[in-house]
């Protein structure tokens, strides 16, 4: 006969083994879980060495209301999404820095740039971008055109470009200037012309 | 005697051709006194054709605020009460005048645009009103004229096509009117809705203060400046919009 305080004893251990057993299963689990999971978007940082490229920027400017291109040198990646997101972050870089001509918030990001094959490209911009923004129909438009316009003079054969904010389409960017199409490069040219100081 | 067989002649030829001319209504040149003026009766005068309709749209309204201009200063109410004085300003010159909105509403810009193409204006214009630079802007939709978009089933989206080119004239006759008066001005296209909506000629208007303060916006001495510089240009292209050319 099995002493009473023995078999209590083995009983409390064997339920703390599955107890063990049971959170180690769900610690495993867990972990598994973290690693199935892609990584956030990270901005790209242009890569420190490498070939370097001379690009144009169409920068805004708020006082007079015009374009202004300017050209710097970029060391730049060989693929051609990675290149346009490259240099669509310099030009928001410029925005959000202090003193800037056209000031956008420090929290806008240019998520992703998608190019497709019929010549149409997706700029996908965060809900701050967006939300950020001056309010005000030439406001807005010296935020699109500007975008734009320096993706097409860095990648002529862009026939048009979509927004999307937070990878969803949007009617309007800050209230005003619609963006529930795609603007072609043409249209945005000929907006560039007209906003472009001479 | 043969000289004056030939006189007479000459005198019955004489007689006979003015004869003849008097029969054929021929005036014949000859000294009349002066007589004076017949009385003729009244010709009903030319119809005068109907005063042409400006409709107003002043944007945004109810929970769609447009821009915060101030924390007690909403593009909203800025533009309804720029519309309303613009409305007299107009009347006074003359036209007929419709606004979209005279009240706090909210109205999707679908039906800012059904309401414009139903009413049929001679000129739409969307007033907005910004904190951002200065003066005056006036905008025409990004769009090219095509004749192609038009009947009881033109693209939606692309209405304004068949009034472009009258919209582009007019934002240029406008623009020449109001740089004479020395008043900031930017004349542009832009891709805003509900321009491309509107199937006959529409502009957009976009005031910003002319010192730089926002409150000055709201002025009523300001207003009533930037009213009557546009009312003022919306008058010279009176007999355009009346003729509907």
């Amino acid at each position: 006969m099995i002493p009473r305080n023995l078999a209590v004893s083995v009983a409390i251990l064997c339920s703390l083994t599955f107890g063990m057993s049971l959170y180690l299963w769900e610690l495993r689990r867990h972990e598994a879980v973290n690693t199935q999971r892609e990584p956030l978007p990270q901005h790209v940082a242009a890569p420190a060495s490498g070939q370097t490229e001379s690009i144009t920027l169409m920068v805004a400017h708020d006082d007079g209301g015009e374009l202004h291109p300017q050209s710097l040198t970029l060391p730049v990646s060989n693929n051609q999404q990675e290149r346009m997101q490259e240099i669509l972050r310099q030009l928001l870089m410029i925005y959000q820095a202090k003193g800037s001509p056209h000031p956008l918030t420090t929290n806008a990001e240019v998520r992703n740039v998608y190019l497709t094959q019929s010549g149409i490209a997706v700029m996908d911009v965060n809900g701050a971008f967006a939300d950020g923004q001056t309010s005000g129909i030439l406001a807005e438009e010296l935020t699109l055109v500007s975008f734009v316009q320096t993706m097409t003079l860095n990648a002529p054969n862009i026939t048009a470009v979509k927004f999307l904010v937070d990878g969803k389409e949007r009617e309007t960017l800050a209230g005003h200037v619609d963006i529930s199409g795609a603007l072609s490069t043409a249209d945005a040219s000929q907006l560039a012309n007209q906003l472009t100081a001479r | 005697m043969p000289w004056n067989s030939r006189t007479s002649a000459t005198k019955l030829s004489l007689i006979a051709l003015v004869a003849a001319g008097w029969l054929c209504g021929v005036a014949i040149p000859q000294e009349t006194p002066p007589t004076a003026a017949v009385p003729q009766a009244a010709q009903p005068a030319p119809p005068t054709p109907p005063a042409a309709t400006i409709m107003i749209d002043a944007a945004h309204g109810g929970t769609e605020t447009g821009a915060v201009l101030a924390p007690d200063n909403l593009e909203k109410d800025v533009t309804l009460a720029f519309a309303r004085r613009l409305r007299q300003d107009l009347l006074v010159r003359g036209f007929q005048v419709r606004l979209v909105r005279d009240g706090d509403m909210l109205l999707s810009t679908d039906q800012r645009a059904t309401i414009a193409n139903t009413t049929r204006p001679a000129l739409y214009v969307c007033v907005h009103m910004t904190s951002q630079g200065s003066g005056l802007r006036v905008y025409s939709a990004t769009l090219v004229a095509s004749g192609e978009n038009s009947g009881p089933f033109a693209d939606w989206r692309t209405a304004q096509e068949v009034s472009i080119a009258r919209s582009r004239s007019l934002q240029q006759q406008l623009t020449e009117t109001i740089r004479k008066t020395r008043f900031p001005l930017k004349s542009l296209t832009v891709p805003l809705r509900p321009l491309n909506n509107i199937a006959v000629p529409a502009l957009a208007v976009e005031i910003a203060p002319a010192n730089g303060q926002v409150s000055q916006l709201a002025s009523a001495d300001y207003q009533s400046m930037v009213s009557a510089v546009l009312a003022n240009a919306i008058s010279t292209v009176r007999e355009r919009l009346e003729s509907g050319r």
